[in-house]
């Protein structure tokens, strides 16, 4: 299946936002280095899914897990990203948690509001 | 239901990143656990990359070779030097062009010979 080309690339504006927001401002990045990092940023997105599947198929597994992520850094040697992402892994479990046991408590009171309406 | 941004605290769409994700062969299912750090990390790589190339820049204006030196001299960058080769002018090359044929014609034929007293450099490109 034929994709737009545009598909495969990440937006050239949130990139910028992103090196915007690392750099000291009064920093200005060139069109030309602004490309650039955004291909070099899909280019990586495919390189750490490649990892990751290869750890994932080692395993006899089928679906990729965060941790397979994380693993597939030190994989590549990009170990400094191990700890960040670690913590990134925890608070994305916690929102994950705390979405799901506030839907769940939302539920229980919509059923406890029927039962009151039945009396 | 909407989420609110300051809890994804992600820049990069997850939707394109996933479908980058697919086009990778093997790949099956993406959930999104592995999406959301596979977003967070390729975030995290950008910004490493350009505070390294700024660095490198000495001045507040971060240019394309600065990125591209870096790519070039650190290996674990390697999966990038296709997409990121230097950038060299025309004359640059037509130098670097002429350098090669001078070098070519002057080269003895190989002579393996082990009294050979000519050192021959290599001049392997480096893939």
């Amino acid at each position: 299946m034929a994709e737009k080309p545009e598909d495969l690339n990440l937006p050239l504006t949130v990139v910028t936002r992103i090196v915007k927001e690392a750099l000291p401002s009064g920093v200005s990045i060139s069109k030309e280095a602004r490309t650039g990092l955004a291909k070099a940023a899909s280019v990586f997105v495919l390189y750490v899914t490649s990892a990751a599947t290869n750890i994932v198929k080692n395993k006899k597994r089928k679906a990729l897990t965060g941790q397979d992520v994380i693993d597939a850094m030190k994989d590549i040697e990009f170990d400094r990203f191990v700890e960040p992402l670690g913590e990134a892994l925890e608070h994305y479990k916690t929102m994950a948690s705390a979405r799901k046991s506030a839907s769940m408590k939302k539920k229980d009171e919509q059923e406890d509001a029927e039962v009151i309406e039945d009396d | 239901m909407a989420t609110p941004k300051s809890e994804k605290d992600l820049h990069l769409p997850l939707s394109r990143v996933k479908t980058i994700m697919k086009s990778s062969p093997d790949v099956e299912a993406v959930g999104p656990e592995p999406l959301y750090l596979v977003t967070k990390v390729t975030e995290l790589f950008v910004m490493d990359l350009a505070k390294r190339a700024h660095k490198n820049s000495n001045a507040n204006f971060l240019e394309y070779k600065h990125i591209a030196d870096i790519v070039q001299e650190d290996d674990t960058l390697d999966f990038l030097r296709e997409i990121m080769p230097r950038k060299i002018t025309v004359r640059q090359f037509k130098e670097m062009m002429a350098k090669k044929a001078a070098k070519n014609g002057d080269d003895s034929s190989e002579d393996s010979s082990e009294d050979s007293s000519e050192d021959s450099s290599s001049n392997n490109e480096q893939e």
